[in-house]
């Protein structure tokens, strides 16, 4: 792709993030519920005192100005305060972004490798016991609800066999000097082992939890992409030379197979980072899904608006991602 | 080694619990909510306070029976019905340890009531403090509160608020004491793993804390870490799986399972909140008292607690908790399904009616067995469900916005036991929390003398009239006020749950 393509793509993101900021800005001062109200609570509270918060929040201002202000703001990279953390937005998000985008990616790992060997080995026995199994254990990935699912992995992995922990990002007894924000690697680049394997343990529900719907995805894209491939007269070609069934199928038939399964599975890590708020709630998972959701709740308008704009780049960026990827392993495709 | 040796050789070493550095006594709580800051004076959420009163102490506190005594404070003296002084306990550290004085507490209280006092914003706390005119050091050791009027709670909202080091916030500002603390309280912050975790350890040079509540000395365990598990299914698994000794907002569903498991048990202790349903007395039918009654003795509270609640709550014939100040025995509505149809009959609906009753999703199973017990009266009730912020626009409006909607089944805490807190806003006409709509001027006019009364009987006496008043009146259905539940480990010993649902985790020890 010449670097032109890649200036004209980077500069579409403009009016995609002022169409997201202006639409979830709407909705946010559209959708019921006022934030001061909710913020008192049950409490008793004088008109002046109450009138004197929404003052501290902005909120006294007509909303027209406080979307430019907003707009202004964010352009010099000021998302304003969280009503509720009373620290900049963005440093409450970058606290806990890591930890959503590293289980994300765990997750992904997960579906990926347990997904496209399935796949493959559901088609080349297409029909058998095998791909039936696999048929319905797909079915069952998709339709499963995370929540019950996470529960039950907590229920026998946690509380019935000791293996792994409940809830958490890693143990509070392990040290932890961040670099990258992932523990997993920042762990591994301390040299600290323990903490390392602290911070895997509890990764592995949390990430099977999340990666589950898309392994069942990506098992069928693969499955079909592999059986059409196998149909190719190139297919039959390499059997006819007599090359073995082995060096036919990994050689020949995946590559090609893959190529929808890599562009399903790019798109799909944006749809993992909003899967991320159930498992993040049920297995305590300090990520951003969690704390958005929270957010909506209270209507803490800063931290929402911030957030799914944060949201809109990643897809924006992910399906970039796809496109490039798509291009280099089908040549075919130009930009 | 290489790096990928040592992982396999960590690999191999695998199933076992990871123990680097993990104290003898390392108390853990699995706690629903994290803490939105540290700053004592910048939020407005009970768990976040939960945190932070372990890392700070106040002038005054409660004990586990609500009764509010000196903390910081070494005595309180109420010299007129508008001034209270203060005597400070000398020889209080500071986490960093410099001494704390009245100095302290005065540049604490004035960041919380003086408008703008916190870097040109106001504390979101002003409100908990009434109408506080100045507070002023006298004689070195003693803190004088001046209020513009006679406000009798005034004590009894004072261990909301946590004394702060006058030196390290001038030093770090408001973003610093927002994720840093230097507060006098048992436990000082080790790590706070936004989100995850707060680790607090025993701070060695603790003053002990309230002399009337024993035992006083430093805490008991080495580490207190509160571990974040919003989800309560988790909560619960965490507390069976051994990996948390205490948790809060245990689901009465589950306590049988807490109880039935081998070294855990179950801990209650009676709430501050009262649950009722408002009937909506600006709307159509509601506004004839023969049908707020109807659905009075439609309803069987104790068939509800037992079914429902497991027997976990106290049932309210008014507003305020069996426990709350100026509570007194009132008049009940039995249930009488028969009087009932009557009732509505003679409101002119022999056929019966159909209501809509808003709840939150949370509350959907009880309110849909409260309107199954209206419908078998005529009450035909559908139960709508929605998001508490928009059902609080709906519900909860200051002034004379008209309502729409029949019934709202919903709750009001009160964190201080006192009614101010709970019968002013959701009784006085036009309060922001009569989502009833109910206007009675001497109701109104008992609940703005009581708020200033500073004779104890007196003001009790009020609230006994303006609560009979109410009962006969009737704009809601007054139902319960349930109990907390907590799960908490056989190991843990000393410490009690707390009616303000907070934990405070001074006194509690692990065997």
């Amino acid at each position: 792709m010449s670097l032109g393509k890649l200036i004209e793509r980077l500069l579409q993101l403009v009016p995609v993030l002022l169409g997201v900021s202006l639409i979830v800005f709407v909705m946010m001062a559209l959708t019921p519920g006022d934030p001061v109200q909710i913020m008192i609570g049950d409490q008793n509270i004088t008109p002046e005192q109450e009138a004197e918060l929404r003052r501290g929040l902005g909120l006294d201002r007509p909303i027209v100005e406080r979307f430019f202000v907003f707009l202004g703001n964010a352009l010099q990279g000021d998302f304003g305060q969280s009503f509720y953390h009373r620290r900049p937005v963005a440093d409450v998000i970058s606290e806990r972004l890591p930890a959503t985008i590293e289980l994300s990616l765990v997750a992904l790992i997960v579906a990926l490798v347990t997904a496209i060997p399935l796949g493959v080995l559901a088609a080349i026995r297409k029909n058998s016991i095998f791909d039936k199994l696999a048929t319905v254990g797909s079915l069952l990935g998709v339709s499963l609800p995370g929540f019950w699912f996470g529960i039950l992995l907590i229920m026998l992995f946690a509380v019935q066999w000791h293996i792994l922990p409940v809830s958490g990002r890693i143990g509070y007894s392990s040290e932890i000097e961040t670099i990258t924000g992932f523990l997993l690697i920042d762990t591994l680049l301390r040299g600290n082992l323990p903490a390392f394997w602290d911070a895997f343990k509890h990764i592995i529900l949390p990430a099977v939890t999340l990666g589950l719907p898309m392994t069942a995805i990506l098992m069928r894209v693969t499955r079909t992409s592999m059986l059409e491939v196998l149909r190719q007269d190139y297919v039959t070609f390499a059997d006819a030379k007599g090359l073995s069934r082995r060096r036919v199928l990994f050689r020949h038939a995946l590559k090609n197979a893959l190529i929808p399964t890599v562009s399903v599975a790019a798109i799909e890590t944006g749809s993992l980072l909003g899967g991320n708020m159930i498992v993040e709630t049920v297995f305590g998972w300090p990520g951003l899904g969690r704390l958005v959701v929270e957010s909506i709740f209270l209507r803490n308008y800063p931290l929402v608006q911030a957030a799914v704009l944060l949201y809109a780049v990643i897809y924006v960026l992910l399906n970039f991602f796809a496109d490039i990827l798509y291009t280099v392993l089908n040549p075919r495709v130009k930009l | 080694m290489t790096t990928l040796q040592r992982l396999l050789l960590a690999s191999a070493m695998a199933i076992g619990p990871v123990a680097t550095g993990a104290h003898a006594a390392d108390l853990v709580v699995g706690f629903t909510l994290d803490a939105d800051t540290l700053d004592p004076a910048n939020h407005r959420k009970r768990e976040t306070e939960t945190i932070i009163r372990n890392l700070y102490d106040g002038l005054l506190t409660r004990d586990a029976n609500m009764v509010v005594v000196p903390e910081i404070a070494e005595s309180m003296t109420q010299v007129s019905p508008t001034v209270y002084d203060f005597k400070i306990r000398a020889g209080i550290k500071f986490h960093d340890g410099s001494l704390m004085t009245a100095e302290d507490v005065k540049f604490t209280l004035d960041r919380v009531t003086v408008e703008g006092a916190m870097e040109g914003q106001t504390s979101p706390r002003a409100s908990l403090m009434g109408p506080v005119a100045s507070v002023e050091v006298v004689g070195g050791d003693t803190v004088r509160i001046t209020l513009k009027e006679p406000w009798p709670i005034l004590p009894a909202m004072l261990p909301n608020q946590q004394i702060v080091s006058k030196a390290f916030v001038e030093a770090n500002g408001s973003q610093g004491i927002a994720t840093s603390e230097n507060g006098t309280g048992p436990f000082r912050l080790v790590e706070w793993r936004k989100g995850e975790s707060v680790i607090l350890e025993r701070f060695a040079d603790y003053y002990g804390g309230a002399t009337d509540i024993a035992p006083v000395g430093p805490a008991c365990v080495d580490r207190v870490i509160f571990k974040i598990i919003p989800e309560s299914a988790s909560r619960v698994a965490a507390l069976l799986a051994g990996d948390v000794h205490i948790i809060n907002e245990l689901p009465a569903f589950s306590m049988a399972q807490v109880n039935a498991n081998a070294g855990t048990h179950v801990m209650t202790v009676n709430g501050t909140r009262s649950f009722f349903v408002a009937m909506n007395l600006e709307g159509e039918y509601f506004d004839d008292p023969r049908v707020r009654q109807a659905a009075a003795h439609a309803i069987d509270k104790n068939l509800l607690i037992d079914k429902i609640l497991g027997g976990n709550a106290a049932p309210i014939d008014g507003i305020l908790s069996p426990d709350a100040f100026g509570a007194s025995e009132l008049p009940s509505y039995g249930y009488d399904p028969e009087m009932a149809k009557k009732l509505l009959a003679d409101a002119g609906f022999p056929n019966g009616i159909d209501i809509v009753m808003d709840t939150e999703g949370a509350f959907k199973d009880t309110a849909e067995a409260i309107a199954s017990l209206l419908t078998k009266v005529g009450i035909r009730t559908t139960v709508a469900v929605g998001e508490s912020a928009q059902l609080t626009a709906k519900w909860r409006v200051q002034g004379k916005a008209p309502k729409t909607g029949d019934m709202y089944f919903s709750s009001w805490g009160n964190g201080s036991l006192d009614p101010f807190d709970i019968f002013t806003p959701t009784h006085r006409t036009n309060d922001r929390g009569n989502s009833a709509g109910y206007a009675n001027p001497a109701v109104d006019a008992l609940l703005d003398a009581a708020a200033t009364e500073l004779d104890v009987a007196k003001r009790a006496g009020m609230y006994r009239e303006a609560e009979l008043l109410i009962n006969a009146d009737l704009p809601y259905l007054y139902l319960w006020v349930p109990q907390d539940i907590y799960g908490v480990s056989d190991r843990v010993t000393g410490w009690q749950p707390s009616a303000d649902s907070r934990i405070n985790l001074h006194d509690a020890c692990l065997k």
